[in-house]
Order: C-alpha cells, then sequence, then structure tokens
C-alpha cells in the first residue's frame, strides 16, 4: 500500500459504486480530483501508475454497449488489471442461468471486481448483496449510470469551474434516461440548479420532487443556462409511442441555433452519444467549438480509471 | 400440534363474537362430532378441553383472494401446504383464484383440483373458474360447465379482460348461470408493463410505473358494466384511494358491486420496494401513504367490504432476480388477520373483523355466513389477542416465503381454526394451558 491509498481512504471508503444517489458531495469531488491528478499525470509524461496490476476485472455486459464497455477496459487496462469482457449474448445467461449464478460463477473464477451493464433497474445492488466483490454500475435500466454522471460532471467542472450555483438544463427523454437521473443526483449534490425538458410524455412533472425545474418549453429550458445535456431519443426503450415522429421531435426540441443563442456566452453542450445528428442536435451545432462530446469521452478514460482504482484498493483493504 | 381431527372439544370462558347471531358475550361452547352446543352435552365427553379466558372467538373467516398453485407449480405451494398456511392464519375457507397451469378454464382442470382438496385440505376450498379461455381476454370460457363443475365465482384474477365487447358479454353470459363475477380492476394497456406504483420513487429507481388511472379505469368500467348490465361485480383488491371514491359514490348510487382490499395495502406502502425488494412487489402495487389511509378509511365506513390475504406463493429463486424480471405477488394468508386488526388500529377491532372477514365475504358469494349457535356446525377461528409474535417466513407452513412482512412484530394471533366441524390448526401453546 503506497502513502496515496492512505489518503484515499479517508475519503473514500465505497468497494462499490452502484450509483451517484448514495455518494456525498465530499466523494464526487474526491473522486473527480482523484480523475484530474491520474489525467495530469498522463498529460504530462504519458506515465501511470499501474495500480491494479494483477488484479482480474470482468465486464459484464448484459446489454449492448461500444463506449462505456471500451472505455472500462481502457482504463482497467491503463492500470495493469487484466481484463475479461462478456456479452450478455455469449453468456450463460442465454442458456436460462440466472444473473444470480452467472455473477456466483463469476466470482468463483477468481473476479477481483465486476464491473455490470444490465437492462434491469437495481441489479448491481442485487449482485453486490450476492457476490464479495465490487460492483462498478454501467447502467442499470433507467436508473442509474454513474460512471457516465462523472465524466460528465468532470467535463462541465474542467469548462465552467466550481457548478455550485451554474444552471444545467438536461434535455430530451428523461423519462428512460438513467444518465439523466445520475447527473441529477450528482449535480444537485454539487449545487447546480438543474431544468429537465423534453416533451410531456417523457419528462414527468414528477421529477420536481427529486429536486429539479421542470419544464416543456426548451426555450424557457435553455434561457441563461451554462450548459445543455441533450440526450438521445432511445428508440429501444419506448415500447409505446411517446412523441409522433423523429422529425416532430426535431422541429420542437432538436438544439438548433436560435435555441442556442438564448443560453450563456460561454455555455457549452454535452451528449453522452450515440448522436443522432439532425435529431437531438443541428449536425453543425454538434461540430462547433461549443460541443465538448468527445472531451467527454476522453475525459471518461480518466474517471473510470478513479473508479476502478478507488473501489477496488478500497475493496483489497477491506477484505 | 398440526392439524388432529379433532372434533370432541370444549372452549371455555372464550369472548363470542358473532354478528350473524347478534351476539358479543362471554360464552362457553362445546363441540360434539363438529356440532356446536351451548351446554354439555349428556354422555358425549370432550376429548380436549381449552381454557381460553380473554380470547376471542370469530365465525370461519372466508379469504376472498388465494392463489393455488396446483396444478402447475407445486415448488410454490401444496394444496397441503397452502390450506395449512390459511388454517393457520385463522381462515376456514378461501377461495382459490383460477390461474393454476393449465388455467382452471374447464371441467377436467377444477375436477382435478377437487381431488387433490379432497385429499390433502382440511378447510373448504372454493373455486373460481376462468372468465376467459386462459385468461388471456380473447374468447368465453365454458361458464355453464364450469359451474356444474363446482365453480362459485369467475374471474382472470390477476387479469382483467382487455376488450370491453368481450367483458361485457362474459357478465352478460355469468349472469344467466347465477355466477359471482370477480374483476381484478387494471386497464392492461396502462398497467402491463408497471413494475411499481407510478410515483417519485419508481421515477427515482427507474422502474415503469403502473399508475392509479390503469386502476380506476377498470373500477370505473366494472360500475358503468354493472349499472347499465344489472349485474352485480365484486371488484377485487382495489389499491388506490380514487378506487375508494368510485365505490363509494357507486354504492350510494344503489350499483350493485361490492369491493375487497388486500391486507398489505393496509399496513403497507410503496416505501417497502425501496432497495429493489422484490418480496414487496405486489398485485396490485403497494401505493402510497394517501391510498393506505384511504383504503382504511373505506373499510371502516363501509366502502370496502372485505379483506384479502392476495395470497401468491413463489418458491424462493423464482423471486431471487433482478426486480423487473421476479413474478409480482406477495404471500398473506398467515399475517393477513393480524394485519388487518394492526391496521384498524382500533381498540377492540374484533366485531369488524368477524364483518369483513366472514360474514361479508361469504354473503359476496353468496353463500351462508358461518354463525356460532346451537346446532350449526362448528367453523370459527379462536384469537389470543395478547399474544406477541414475530413473523419468520422460514417457520410458515407455506412453502414460498415471499412476504414483505418477514420480521414484523405483531400482537394477537389466531390459535385454533375449525373448519366445518374439524380442527384445522391449533398452536401448540393452547395444549399447554
Amino acid at each position: 500500500m503506497e502513502a496515496g491509498d492512505i489518503m484515499a481512504i479517508k475519503e473514500w471508503s465505497k468497494n462499490s459504486l452502484l450509483g451517484i444517489e448514495d455518494l456525498s458531495s465530499d466523494e464526487i469531488l474526491f473522486l473527480l480530483d482523484e480523475a484530474q491528478s491520474i489525467k495530469a499525470q498522463k498529460t504530462i509524461d504519458g506515465s501511470i501508475t499501474e495500480s491494479l496490476r494483477g488484479k482480474r476485472i470482468i465486464n459484464l455486459f448484459m446489454e449492448p454497449s461500444t463506449r462505456t464497455r471500451v472505455a472500462f477496459e481502457i482504463a482497467a487496462k491503463s492500470l495493469g488489471a487484466d481484463v475479461i469482457s462478456i456479452a450478455g449474448e455469449a453468456s450463460s445467461l442465454t442458456k436460462g442461468e440466472t444473473l444470480k449464478d452467472t455473477a456466483m460463477n463469476v466470482q468463483a473464477l477468481g473476479a477481483d471486481a465486476i464491473v455490470l451493464r444490465h437492462s434491469s433497474p437495481g441489479s448491481p445492488l442485487f449482485l453486490s448483496k450476492i457476490v464479495n466483490v465490487p460492483i462498478i454500475n454501467a447502467g442499470d435500466g433507467a436508473h442509474e449510470h454513474p460512471s457516465q454522471a462523472l465524466l460528465d460532471i468532470y467535463t462541465m467542472r474542467e469548462k465552467l469551474g466550481n457548478l455550485n450555483g451554474k444552471k444545467i438544463t438536461i434535455l430530451g427523454d428523461i423519462l428512460f434516461s438513467r444518465v439523466a437521473r445520475s447527473n441529477l443526483w450528482g449535480l444537485l449534490k454539487l449545487g447546480a440548479e438543474v431544468t429537465l425538458a423534453g416533451p410531456s410524455t417523457l419528462v414527468p412533472k414528477e421529477f420536481e420532487k427529486l429536486g429539479a425545474r421542470v419544464t416543456h418549453d426548451p426555450n424557457e429550458a435553455l434561457q441563461g443556462a451554462d450548459a445543455v445535456m441533450l440526450l438521445r431519443i432511445q428508440h429501444e426503450r419506448q415500447q409505446a409511442s411517446h412523441f409522433p415522429s423523429l422529425s416532430e421531435y426535431a422541429n420542437v426540441f432538436g438544439l438548433g441555433r436560435s435555441t442556442f443563442n438564448q443560453m450563456k456566452n460561454n455555455a457549452i453542450i454535452l451528449h453522452p452519444g450515440p448522436l443522432n445528428r439532425g435529431v437531438e442536435i443541428e449536425s453543425e451545432l454538434a461540430d462547433s467549438n461549443r460541443a465538448v462530446i468527445l472531451e467527454q469521452v476522453s475525459n471518461g478514460i480518466a474517471v473510470r480509471m478513479a473508479i476502478l482504482q478507488l473501489c477496488i484498493n478500497c475493496g483489497e483493504i477491506r477484505r | 400440534m398440526k392439524g388432529k381431527a379433532l372434533c370432541n372439544f370444549d372452549l371455555i370462558g372464550g369472548r363470542l363474537v358473532d354478528p350473524c347471531s347478534g351476539i358479543d358475550r362471554v360464552k362457553d361452547l362445546f363441540v360434539r362430532e363438529g356440532i356446536i352446543y351451548s351446554s354439555i352435552p349428556a354422555g358425549k365427553p370432550a376429548e380436549q378441553t381449552f381454557n381460553i379466558k380473554e380470547h376471542i372467538i370469530l365465525p370461519g373467516l372466508l379469504d376472498l383472494r388465494v392463489h393455488n398453485r396446483v396444478p402447475g407449480d407445486t415448488q410454490s405451494e401444496t394444496v397441503q401446504s397452502l390450506t395449512q398456511a390459511a388454517a393457520k392464519g385463522g381462515f376456514s375457507s378461501i377461495l382459490a383464484m383460477p390461474n393454476t397451469t393449465p388455467h382452471s378454464d374447464n371441467p377436467g382442470t377444477i375436477r382435478y383440483i377437487q381431488d387433490r382438496i379432497k385429499q390433502a385440505s382440511k378447510i373448504k376450498v372454493h373455486l373460481t373458474g376462468c372468465l376467459t379461455i386462459g385468461s388471456n381476454g380473447k374468447a368465453l370460457a365454458p361458464l355453464g360447465s364450469l359451474k356444474e363443475a363446482g365453480v362459485v365465482a369467475v374471474t382472470d384474477c390477476p387479469h382483467s379482460v382487455r376488450d370491453n365487447q368481450i367483458f361485457t358479454n362474459a357478465l352478460k353470459y355469468a349472469k344467466m348461470f347465477g355466477l359471482k363475477i370477480i374483476e381484478y380492476p387494471q386497464d392492461p394497456s396502462l398497467s402491463e408493463d408497471g413494475q411499481a406504483h407510478e410515483s417519485s420513487l419508481s421515477l427515482k429507481m427507474g422502474l415503469t410505473g403502473n399508475p392509479r388511472m390503469a386502476e380506476e379505469l377498470a373500477v370505473q368500467r366494472a360500475i358503468t358494466l354493472s349499472r347499465h348490465l344489472k349485474v352485480p361485480i365484486h371488484i377485487s383488491s382495489i389499491s388506490s384511494f380514487g378506487s375508494v371514491n368510485l365505490v363509494k359514490e357507486a354504492k350510494r348510487l344503489g350499483v350493485k358491486i361490492s369491493t375487497d382490499v388486500s391486507a398489505h395495502h393496509l399496513l403497507l406502502t410503496e416505501e417497502a420496494i425501496s432497495e429493489y425488494k422484490t418480496q414487496a412487489k405486489t398485485t396490485p402495487p403497494l401505493r402510497e401513504e394517501i391510498d393506505r389511509l384511504a383504503l382504511i378509511g373505506g373499510l371502516k365506513d363501509g366502502t370496502i367490504d372485505s379483506c384479502n390475504s392476495s395470497h401468491e406463493p413463489y418458491a424462493e429463486h423464482l423471486k431471487q432476480v433482478e426486480f423487473d424480471l421476479a413474478p409480482s405477488g406477495a404471500i398473506g394468508l398467515e399475517t393477513a388477520l393480524m394485519t388487518v386488526v394492526e391496521a384498524l388500529g382500533e381498540n377492540d377491532p374484533f366485531p369488524k373483523i368477524a364483518e369483513k372477514m366472514s360474514t361479508n365475504p361469504h354473503q359476496i358469494l353468496g353463500l351462508p355466513p358461518p354463525s356460532i349457535k346451537e346446532g350449526n356446525i362448528a367453523d370459527f377461528v379462536v384469537i389470543n389477542p395478547a399474544k406477541k409474535w414475530t413473523y419468520n417466513t422460514d417457520t410458515g407452513m407455506s412453502l414460498s416465503s415471499n412476504s414483505p412482512l418477514g420480521g414484523h412484530k405483531f400482537i394477537g394471533k389466531a390459535i385454533l381454526t375449525v373448519s366445518s366441524g374439524k380442527i384445522a390448526w391449533c398452536e401448540d401453546s393452547i395444549l399447554i394451558d
């Protein structure tokens, strides 16, 4: 154990990352600072501590994912860990095995951590009660996507500084979005004012009870905002018709130059991807210097390295 | 002692609460060959005398919603475990829902279940048949043949017929046979993907909501059709405060409907599912405090006629899965009676319990309510209102343990259940006394 680890234990006591709702603002900031120092070190001399050398991380992805899975893989490998990725369609779950049994087998195979992507809300919590290794939630249904929110918040802090009092608007399909929920918790904990906006069928008023402002008027939502996070319209989650058509959505809720101009001068545009050009956002805006979409992706590596390092080392010390 | 078929015994010093015969006083009872006597019959000695001072005797309780798993899923419950759980919970009769595998939509399945009951049950099990084939809402089940086979009511519980035309015809057709119709009120187009009560909690947890509207639309449909077709309908397991108001107004206008509530909904709210506890995933979903209070109010003011256990057993492994993949339903037979007592929160809840859990459910099914008087067949429950106990699902009679009330501390317990003249359940403690 190195000196840095002892510091970390004082501030970080979780061996799993199940959601942002469970984190304190201090824990969020501590993790983001950790990510920042990883990123800085990488930029200065390209070197990083292989603090997870010899550790075996299993990526259990029961739902399709490209960027999250790859980002976790790169993060783990950068820290010297061995990574094995299991996709849902290639696992025994297709043979009728339950998630409980799959996870117990993965643990028996010597996993030091499981990174779980699953369509069922609450599945990381469920797993954490069954197995005795750190569980990192890489997205559970419409519940949480903590690593995405942390990289979003990291990027916002990098561009906007302290988020206390900043006006952040999340626009799009909020109802089915785990990204929106995780960002809502994180941003509120850091003192930001969060507005959720989009069609009334996808942005229920009940979100106000969770601390957000809700509006169905995109102009009102973006007026004076410091940042807008656009969410993809998720066809695969919408079993019922929640809006008439993609073109209608683009027309009413898509981010165009005129609506963007209502935001603050230095306002930024975020998108967790994958991007639907011409639907959530005009293509030209997505390529503008106000869009930080690719920086989000790059920051995702450092943030996920921080997550893996803190959770696995903390779990290791506890065990 | 688990269900020794004893039918000659004396009960000394208990308080008899029997609304049917207008009795509420301390009275000794003597049972010989299953028949009630009010004084010791000459030449017929008792095999056992129970000293039940400060205990309550209520007429036999009937549970209007129990999900039987035979045939189809004996891992979750057998007829024996189901009926022992009922007897232990104080019920001398239950009404079994038709969602067996195969469905109870044909006389053959009904006869098979009746045979199993004859072999394994110490209490009365009344059967329902499906309203539509396979309870899929598409074609009428052979209601006349089901009646002939012995069902006392028809229902698609825990589903509701989606198509209004088919539901209307089912009501008209069932009326012809005098079959009671039980509607489990859910508009499936709004509720079938619902994993939890639609609220800020379900939003937070990322669970698809089952809105109150889904239930209230179906309650309103039942009221409207009952009024137009002049068919009495029993609406099962209402859970929303809006449903209480709809039923209250309909009853005021003289519509022939009755309703009941699941005991869990009188004590618990949606908070019970936090941390994705599948044991608290019920049908209908647990809702909010405003609903719980309205349901208790409705029970007290007569809007709600009865309380059920909505006993839905699922073997442990079926519930130990992701929340959205877990089946909906909780067991309740062993806790329903004392859950209702606790929820009523009255100094003397027992006259109301007798009305809501014995008299009314029998009347709803068109069955004579059991009355505890000389010459009648003994059918009653003895309750120790002061007995403190903690519900442990592992020591229950049900084969399943999917209860949201595991670890709950109760005050009061059924200690002797007598069904059709025979002791179906007797707590060991009463024998020591």
